[in-house]
């Protein structure tokens, strides 16, 4: 028996609320007409001109009569804080209050579809930087309107109306009422075409740090992830796919299976199985017994040897031109001096905390998924062409996602649940991973390997530099005839070197690749602010100053790194590290931030103490400090896992790591202190997610050779058999 | 059938008596705080307290704690107001917060033994894995929940 409680069914009453609230509340009662596609200016072309209306505010926020403002969030939350800082956004320019602001995720529609880069999805920390200006939009048209509903009831001119906390004032006659009172009439009122918006100087809710709304549910176990997903009737899944990376499946056979206990069917997929059960523990065990023929495919000879091997192959291929200043071939000729250096990092996983899972009914009316997803968009249309239906037929319930970092981008698991759902007559599967099938089976960050080649003039200065960046490229975003994606880290350098050449070489191995928090950044800093620091000390001078003098001038780009870079310098106490202590250095520009570290180490007997690492951080105006001082310690965390131990190995096509045990992460006792600085900006904001996991690996690299002299030209940092402490005192 | 004592109530259980307590709590039970993270008691996000004391969920097998008492992150509070979740809340300790439930309840264990830990006992007692890098955070966390206890 299972347990007799009712069952709770909180997904589901979720989507009935969505239709309630679009159907009774006041500003979104044109709703029941809601077009969730973009405007057709938009449609036309991303990115979109700005002379265009904003996006249908009723699709963002709905106003009950309760004063309650829901908004509807195009990011999911992942951790990374969208679920609050969007709605700030929208509430800076509404008035609202932010007690009243309740988040909901959307559904997948094009009107949800990121204005940076035209997709809805929740990735290259464009949440903020790309929705700032249409939420802000959004919520100043919404504010327009309720004050013209107010004075249409009052009589009164709109302009003598003004707005505090989720009230309309008209201070000459003393009235006031609240947001509720008249949002039913706002919502026939006509959408602003251009409507004004605040100077930053007025900002009141953007640069505080209100609590986040996501907070409270996950102290509880109330906060509802994919995996918590539970429907009527559901059964369970789980999965064995091809151990070797591009195999396929040849043949299955169930009958040991047919023993278990609650065991119902298989579903064979291109490249595994799918076993289907009444309970999750009882499809593992059933999984246990299937028996699978499997093709192992054209990688099954790959090693991480070969892999490295075929990297430097590379270095012989003309590749793509990327960035060509000046020249460098010749002025390399002519140099005083010259310095070679080869750098490598190998494939990594992802590693969420939370596998990969999905929850997938199919029926004659359609299909819904419930899952954490970093894009519904890709979610809906990997179902809809796994069943051969519209995408508009595929409802995607987004959860809270226990973690993304790239990863969950991807529908290769919604794509698994809903074949599996198309075999048991419209009851819902729910397929987990194993965390096995999660280590082994990722879209991993590629291995990547860079050959520089730098000359300084008599004076030491850095007159040529010369890269060649070898890696399998992940896709570029909209920039056709733009430079190849997989060179930014390095291409886009904002330092002054006179010749300055970068090309690229796709060398695509086969093995199954994706976005990794911070991408190409996550490998390409690491090399060159690690050549950089060889050019310094050839130079023979100070690592820091050699910096910054290459990022002198006008270049706005440049100044603001500089100004990071010294903020850095001064903040962990630069000239004067403690007696015994080495530093580090880095600064660099990512994902439309200036971002920077140095990391204090000592060493003695191989073993690396780091005593502290200070970072910082230009993103523009931050909307919420506190988050962003949290994600750029998160996001150095996930750098220094990397750094330290991340490495997915290769034989025969197989990755050998499993596990959190042979593929380790960070744990509290190795946790540094860290000291986070925002710069102070009313720039347009830039992304926080990802530009901090650039640049632990350089930092600590750099201190290490500070300390000892030892340059790590590859990672992660246990190939040079060093021990890694952290102390905090 | 089995007979497990969870957040003080009793429940009859129709499982097989090799199921790991997780996925009894989380797929009979519906308590779906308790996180699966690894499957092999490395990770820590499957963490419950039998009697009063942190373990992981996934290696054990639901039968062999029968009639034990067993906390789960459903039953540390009725309205999260256990002094380590009121510190979670006032340090904004989670990010994607799949790990938190675990890091709560060895966070709580710990504090029952050791109202007023150190670093190096929390460096010791806290060995569940954050990807965010919360651990600075739920560092803090701790010692605000042993002051404000003090």
């Amino acid at each position: 028996m299972r347990d007799p409680r009712p069952l709770e069914l909180p997904i589901i009453s979720r989507r009935k609320f969505v239709h309630s609230a679009v159907a009774a509340s006041g500003l979104a009662v044109g709703g029941l007409a809601l077009s969730l596609d973009v405007p057709a200016q938009e449609r036309a072309g991303w990115p979109r001109g700005a002379a265009r209306p904003p996006r249908d505010p009723a699709a963002f926020l709905q106003i009950g009569a309760d004063d309650v403002i829901t908004i509807i969030s195009p990011a999911v939350e992942m951790g990374q804080g969208g679920h609050t800082s969007l709605p700030m956004i929208i509430v800076e320019e509404l008035g609202g209050r932010w007690d009243k602001v309740r988040v909901m995720d959307a559904a997948a529609a094009p009107i949800y579809r990121n204005p940076m880069f035209g997709q809805q999805s929740t990735v290259g920390s464009f949440s903020v930087r790309g929705w700032y200006t249409e939420l802000r939009r959004i919520g100043a048209a919404a504010r327009t309107m309720l004050v013209a509903a107010a004075a249409r009831r009052w009589r009164v001119p709109e302009h003598e109306c003004s707005v505090v906390q989720s009230e309309i004032l008209h201070s000459r006659t003393a009235r006031r009422c609240s947001f509720g009172s008249v949002a039913r009439l706002a919502a026939k009122m006509p959408v602003p075409q251009q409507p004004a918006l605040k100077q930053t100087s007025e900002f009141k809710v953007i640069g505080t740090s209100p609590p986040r709304v996501d907070i409270r549910d996950k102290v509880d176990g109330s906060a509802r992830y994919g995996i918590d997903a539970v429907l009527p009737d559901m059964l369970y899944a789980a999965i064995r796919t091809s151990p070797t990376l591009g195999g396929k499946l040849k043949s299955f056979d169930d009958s040991a299976c047919r023993s278990i206990a609650g065991y119902e069917k298989s579903v064979a997929l291109p490249d595994g199985v799918v076993v289907i059960a009444r309970s999750y523990w009882q499809a593992r065990k059933a999984l246990e017994r299937l028996r699978i023929d499997f093709d192992p495919g054209p990688l099954a000879t790959l090693t991480s040897a070969k892999v490295s091997a075929r990297l430097r192959e590379g270095f012989d291929e003309p590749g793509t031109v990327a960035r060509n200043d000046g020249n460098a071939d010749a002025a390399l000729a002519r140099a005083a001096k010259t310095l070679e250096a080869v750098y490598e990092v190998p494939y990594l996983a992802h590693a969420t905390m939370e596998p990969m899972n999905c929850t997938a009914r199919v029926t004659s009316d359609g299909c819904e998924v419930w899952c954490g997803t970093q894009s519904p968009q890709s979610a809906q249309a990997g179902a809809a062409k796994a069943l051969g239906i519209p995408p508009e037929r595929v409802k995607v319930h987004t959860q809270y996602l226990g973690g993304g970092f790239g990863r969950r981008g991807e529908a290769d698991y919604v794509v698994q649940a809903v074949t599996a759902a198309k075999a048991t007559d419209g009851r819902p599967v729910k397929l987990i991973w194993s965390r096995e099938e999660d280590i082994q089976h990722d879209f991993y960050r590629p291995a990547a390997a860079v050959r520089f080649r730098g000359g300084l003039d008599g004076n030491g200065r850095l007159v040529a530099l010369d890269c060649k960046v070898v890696t399998a490229s992940a896709p570029a975003f909209g920039r056709p005839g733009g430079p190849p994606f997989y060179t930014e880290g390095i291409s886009d350098a904002n330092y002054q070197i006179p010749n300055f050449h970068v090309s690229g070489v796709d060398q695509n191995l086969g093995v199954r690749f994706g976005f990794w928090r911070s991408v190409n950044d996550s490998h390409n800093p690491f090399m060159l602010e690690g050549f950089i620091d060889e050019l310094a000390r050839e130079a023979k001078q100070d690592p820091y100053l050699f910096r910054r003098t290459m990022l002198q001038g006008e270049n706005p780009n440049a100044r603001r790194q500089l100004a990071l870079l010294d903020l850095l310098a001064a903040k962990s106490g630069w000239q004067h590290p403690p007696a015994g202590h080495a530093l580090g250095i880095t600064a660099l520009s990512a994902f439309g931030s200036f971002v920077g570290a140095v990391a204090e180490v000592s060493m003695q007997d191989q073993i690396v103490t780091l005593h502290r690492v200070a970072l910082g951080i230009d993103c523009g105006v931050a909307v919420h400090p506190d988050n962003i001082a949290a994600q750029c310690e998160g996001g150095m965390v996930f750098g220094l896992t990397a750094a330290l131990r991340g490495e997915i190995t290769l034989e025969n096509g197989a990755v050998m790591q499993s596990n959190f045990h042979d593929y380790p992460v960070l744990q509290l006792v190795e946790m540094p202190l860290v000291d986070c600085y925002i710069m102070p900006s009313t720039a347009p904001p830039g992304g926080v997610g990802e530009p901090s996991t650039a640049t632990i690996a350089p930092a600590l690299a750099n201190a290490i050779y500070a300390a000892s002299n030892l340059r790590l030209r590859s990672l992660p940092m246990t190939r040079h058999q060093l021990g890694f402490r952290t102390v905090r005192t | 059938m089995l007979t497990l004592t969870v957040n003080g109530a009793q429940h009859s259980i129709d499982a097989e008596a090799d199921t790991p307590l997780l996925w009894v709590l989380r797929d009979e039970l519906h308590l779906t705080g308790t996180k699966f993270g690894c499957g092999a008691g490395l990770c820590g996000a499957c963490t419950v307290l039998l009697e009063g004391k942190p373990v992981r969920s996934c290696l054990i097998p639901a039968s062999a704690v029968e009639g034990k008492p067993i906390t789960t992150i459903e039953g540390l509070s009725k309205d999260k107001s256990h002094p380590v979740q009121r510190a979670w809340i006032a340090e904004s300790v989670p990010q994607c917060g799949y790990c938190q439930s675990g890091m709560i309840l060895a966070a709580a264990a710990l504090l029952a033994t050791n109202p007023r830990p150190s670093d190096a006992d929390i460096d010791m007692a806290i060995t569940n894995v954050c990807r965010c890098g919360t651990y600075n955070h739920v560092r803090r966390a701790i010692h605000r929940a042993a002051e404000s206890e003090a």
